[in-house]
């Protein structure tokens, strides 16, 4: 999902054209900072041994149409019991709508809310896959997938025991067009849906709206464009159901969301802590993914994440049954891992010096910069954990995304390697020895400043002018969605909403985007042939096809034209207590597997 | 202090020398007085210890052999493992002279080269802070306690303003103005920063001491050597120098040691704040860097706490005891 970039140890995603990053209380880091991400890490609770970041396989490319409910279940898993979740950030909002960032998703598809389909723990494969959730399948498209057609179960409930009904997940689809009311919530509904150009949502537009339909218990969404990631989309909690009567008010709908998952609100207090409750009225047999081990959830945000891995830790009482979805700090990265208590794995994200390329015309001075970049030394220097919260990259797409194809993007280089006299010697022949690279950096994040150091040291050995531009955490993101300011470089990175190519280059890499508010295309690369291959893609083909296509055109675009620097892969470390079992990684989110833990008696 | 105490000297040599109960100032006598002063020479001897150790930070870099570079990338990558934590020194390896106070995690930079220099950042500071807010203070208690009538309002309105202004706020909303302005030019970026933290520092630092000169002036001002001063025509610059200044020095001394200190601690605590000077070494930014390691690296966080906490305990009880020589009323 997502978009963004980086700051310590805080992950959280953003959007798709709209947004890279947002995160809350985090920064960019203009120089790979800081990191979060995700890989792959043990199952159940025992983490294994070296996990490294980048090898986590397919984040949710496997799909599994056929896989019905009741879930299996997890090995040694109890019921009873309360677990706690301590996190360094806070979700702003946990209206099923507006729910876009990693941990909002997590918590409210693993736990409240059903979608159309959702993510699967894959223990063989440590992987997600793609199951159907209220819909018996994963979506019928039609030909040329402009349409799809979902049939809901039989048998699925609202925590208050009524039904839910085909036009309350219609209703919930509209209510997602409604980005003035709700904002900050996906937007790809605007981008590929019937009149999504036009509808504004029910409180502005009314209901009548001609992308969605129901039939008996189908729902039928219509396209203006063929989409093929349909069923991927779907799991986000905007394609939950919502009653329309229940939404009086949409500002207040996310303070107690109508829960059709195995858990309900019980207390909710924006910003502080959530507790969660079994929902009675969820049927097992109809969900082919979540569980209802323990009888509790809490849910702390924004505490200090050095406390919190203290605590962890030492795990004592409560502690036991304790958990955190931020990353361990690196100060106690070694201790955590003592523990045998860390989960590792990637999350779907690539962090990038995008460069201005209609600044830095040259190619052979963008390949230059790919060979300067001191990775390894900015990685250390920024705070980050090479092969676990960070790891070297290749290509524009991560690990896991179908199709990706695996290559160099320059020749030789494994994505770590620094060789200054390649890089001075494409200067030369480029004729720009003394090229001025403007990078930002953060004056008040220490990692910042310290990476900032070792990336000027990288550039001027190998004949570049470094020119560090200051910035602080509050203005950095103004400062790189700012088209006109006076830097060439932009520091930050793009986490897949779902694991297709279709979610990056239509997002940051499309020539059309170029001039955009906001800055969406912060390479700003404008390529009639790769324009031509993207939209070639969007219009005619779906499926396996597009994803092989997509991962072509990755290796088309990183060699012949090599827009941006991949910096790193992005990986997780999340600790847990000794008494909590069924914590793996969620590839797709970087986060905890919600729907399958248990407290250990 | 009884035994120095000059009524004791007059006792014990009334027999011998009468001459000798010659008077004595009152500058001379607190001099005496803290001379016999242990606690006071003890802290005097560490803030030399600290004044040389920034003066000669350089030199003694040099001796130790170790800089506050940036290490190059492959002695980063050598010094330091996967997870940033030293391969060598401390805490998981031995004592090696190469890093005397072992090297920073992450960075690889020298600690004991960044302790000197921070001391040098924080000394300086305080000092040029502590001297111009003395002197606004002094000038603005002096003129407010003298002058009549408008002048007079004006004045105190402005040392009530300037006392009204949260210094914390003051500071955040200064530094990222600065950073924006001089965001393409780190040189004048890290000199507008030090500017600003001294301004900073000085402008929000002279409230108290103007008060206090000015309640002193007032009560002074009535005397009749003030009095006569004004009858034979002497300008009024003249009064505020010659006669009004003198009988002011030892609230001056008093609230300069006792300044000092306090600006040691607010440097510190707005570089650990990340709004203080970011591009030289400083106390209060490898605090800032090494509060997540108190368990893991414990040197690398106590080193420049022990030495903040030194130097301002030190200066304090120096203070402390200035402020008792100089004042007549705790003279036994």
């Amino acid at each position: 999902m997502t978009g963004i970039i980086e700051s310590e140890h805080r992950p959280l995603k953003g959007g798709y054209i709209s947004m890279r990053m947002k995160k809350t209380g985090t920064a960019i880091a203009a120089a790979a900072l800081l990191t979060v991400a995700a890989c792959g890490g043990g199952g159940g609770g025992s983490p294994t041994e070296t996990q490294t970041v980048g090898e986590g396989g397919d984040a949710g490319s496997g799909q599994d149409p056929e896989a019905a409910g009741p879930a299996a279940e997890i090995e040694g898993a109890q019921e009873g019991g309360t677990l706690t979740v301590n996190s360094e950030v806070s979700p702003a909002t946990l209206d099923p709508t507006r729910s876009y960032y990693t941990d909002s998703t997590a918590i409210m598809s693993d736990l409240v809310t059903r979608s159309l389909t959702q993510y699967k723990y894959d223990a063989e494969s440590d992987s997600m896959i793609l199951v159907p959730d209220m819909a018996t399948d994963l979506g019928t498209p039609n030909k040329d997938f402009t349409e799809w057609t979902f049939t809901l179960r039989e048998g699925l409930k609202y925590a208050d025991g009524t039904d839910v009904v085909a036009d309350d997940v219609a209703y919930a689809i509209k209510r997602s067009f409604a980005t003035e009311e709700l904002p900050d919530g996906p937007t790809y509904q605007q981008t590929f849906f019937l009149d999504g150009d036009k509808y504004a949502g029910p409180y502005e537009d009314g209901t009548d709206y001609a992308g969605v339909e129901v039939d008996g218990s189908d729902v039928i969404i219509k396209m203006r464009r063929p989409f093929g990631d349909m069923p991927y989309y779907g799991s986000f909690p905007a394609f939950t159901a919502i009653p329309e009567d229940a939404d009086t008010d949409p500002a207040k709908y996310g303070n107690n969301p109508m829960a059709t998952g195995p858990y309900q609100f019980e207390t909710y207090k924006p910003g502080q802590s959530l507790t969660l409750v079994q929902n009675e009225n969820w049927d097992p047999a109809t969900d082919p993914a979540r569980h209802q081990y323990v009888d509790k959830w809490v849910f702390n945000w924004n505490q200090v994440q050095s406390k919190v891995d203290k605590v962890l830790i030492a795990d004592q009482g409560e502690a036991q049954t304790t958990l955190s979805y931020t990353d361990v700090l690196t100060a106690n990265y070694a201790k955590a891992q003592e523990t045998d208590r860390l989960v590792t794995g990637t999350s779907p994200c690539t962090y990038f010096w995008y460069m201005d390329n209609q600044k830095i015309t040259d190619v052979k001075v963008r390949q230059a910069v790919g060979w300067a970049y001191p990775y390894q030394a900015a990685w250390r220097a920024g705070g980050l954990i090479e092969g676990v919260t960070r790891s070297a990259s290749t290509t524009a797409l991560p690990p896991g995304t179908a199709g990706r194809v695996e290559f160099e993007s320059l020749p030789g280089q494994d994505g770590k390697t620094t060789d200054p006299d390649k890089a001075r010697a494409l200067l030369e022949e480029a004729g720009e020895v003394g090229f001025e690279i403007k990078f930002p950096y953060q004056t008040n994040v220490p990692e910042s400043v310290q990476a900032k150091d070792q990336v000027v040291k990288g550039l001027e050995d190998a004949g570049f002018k470094a020119t560090p531009v200051a910035a602080t955490s509050d203005t950095i993101r103004d400062l790189q969605a700012d088209d006109k300011a006076d830097i060439n470089i932009r520091g930050s990175g793009w986490c897949s909403d779902w694991p297709s190519g279709g979610s990056w280059f239509p997002a940051i890499f499309f020539g059309d985007l170029v001039g955009e508010p906001g800055i969406p295309n912060q390479a700003q690369i404008d390529e009639p042939d790769v324009d031509k291959q993207i939209n070639n893609i969007l219009d005619t083909m779906s499926g396996e096809e597009a994803n092989a296509a997509w991962g072509e055109l990755d290796k088309y675009m990183m060699q012949k034209y090599f827009p941006v620097v991949p910096i790193g892969y992005s990986g997780v470390a999340l600790l847990h207590g000794s008494r909590v079992g069924g914590m793996s990684n969620d590839n797709v989110r970087g986060m905890p597997t919600f729907q399958d833990m248990f407290v250990a008696q | 202090m009884g035994l120095d105490n000059p009524a004791d000297k007059i006792d014990a040599g009334a027999s011998k020398a009468p001459e000798e109960i010659a008077g004595r100032s009152p500058w001379q006598l607190a001099m005496e007085q803290l001379r016999g002063d242990k606690v006071a020479m003890i802290c005097l001897g560490i803030l030399v210890f600290f004044v040389l150790v920034a003066l000669f930070s350089p030199l003694l870099s040099r001796a130790f052999g170790v800089t506050i570079d940036t290490p190059e990338a492959n002695i980063l990558l050598s010094t330091t493992g996967f997870d940033g934590m030293p391969v060598v020194g401390p805490p998981y390896n031995g004592f090696i002279w190469a890093h005397p106070l072992g090297i920073a995690p992450s960075t690889g930079t020298d600690n004991l080269a960044f302790w000197m220099y921070g001391a040098r950042t924080s000394m300086g500071i305080a000092l040029v802070s502590t001297v111009a807010a003395t002197i606004i203070g002094i000038t603005m208690g002096l003129v407010a306690g003298f002058a009549r009538g408008p002048l007079e309002a004006v004045i105190s309105w402005i040392i009530d303003f300037f006392l009204s202004l949260p210094f914390i706020l003051v500071a955040l909303s200064v530094a990222p103005i600065l950073v924006s302005r001089f965001s393409t030019q780190p040189a004048l970026l890290s000199a507008s920063q030090l500017v600003a933290l001294l301004l900073v520092l000085s402008l929000t630092g002279w409230m108290a001491l103007a008060r206090l000169i000015r309640g002193e002036v007032l009560s002074l001002r009535e005397r009749e050597f003030v009095l006569s001063a004004r009858a034979i025509g002497v300008p009024t610059r003249s009064i505020l120098r010659k006669e009004l200044l003198p009988n002011l020095i030892a609230p001056i001394i008093v609230s300069f040691s006792l300044g000092l200190p306090a600006f040691v601690s607010a440097e510190a605590g707005l570089a650990y704040l990340g709004i203080g000077v970011t591009n030289i070494p400083s106390w209060g930014r490898t605090i800032n860097a090494a509060s997540n390691y108190y368990d893991t690296y414990p040197l690398y966080l106590w080193a420049p706490v022990a030495g903040v906490l030194t130097l301002v305990v030190a200066l304090n009880l120096l203070g402390d005891s200035i402020r008792d020589a100089f004042d007549p009323k705790t003279r036994r």
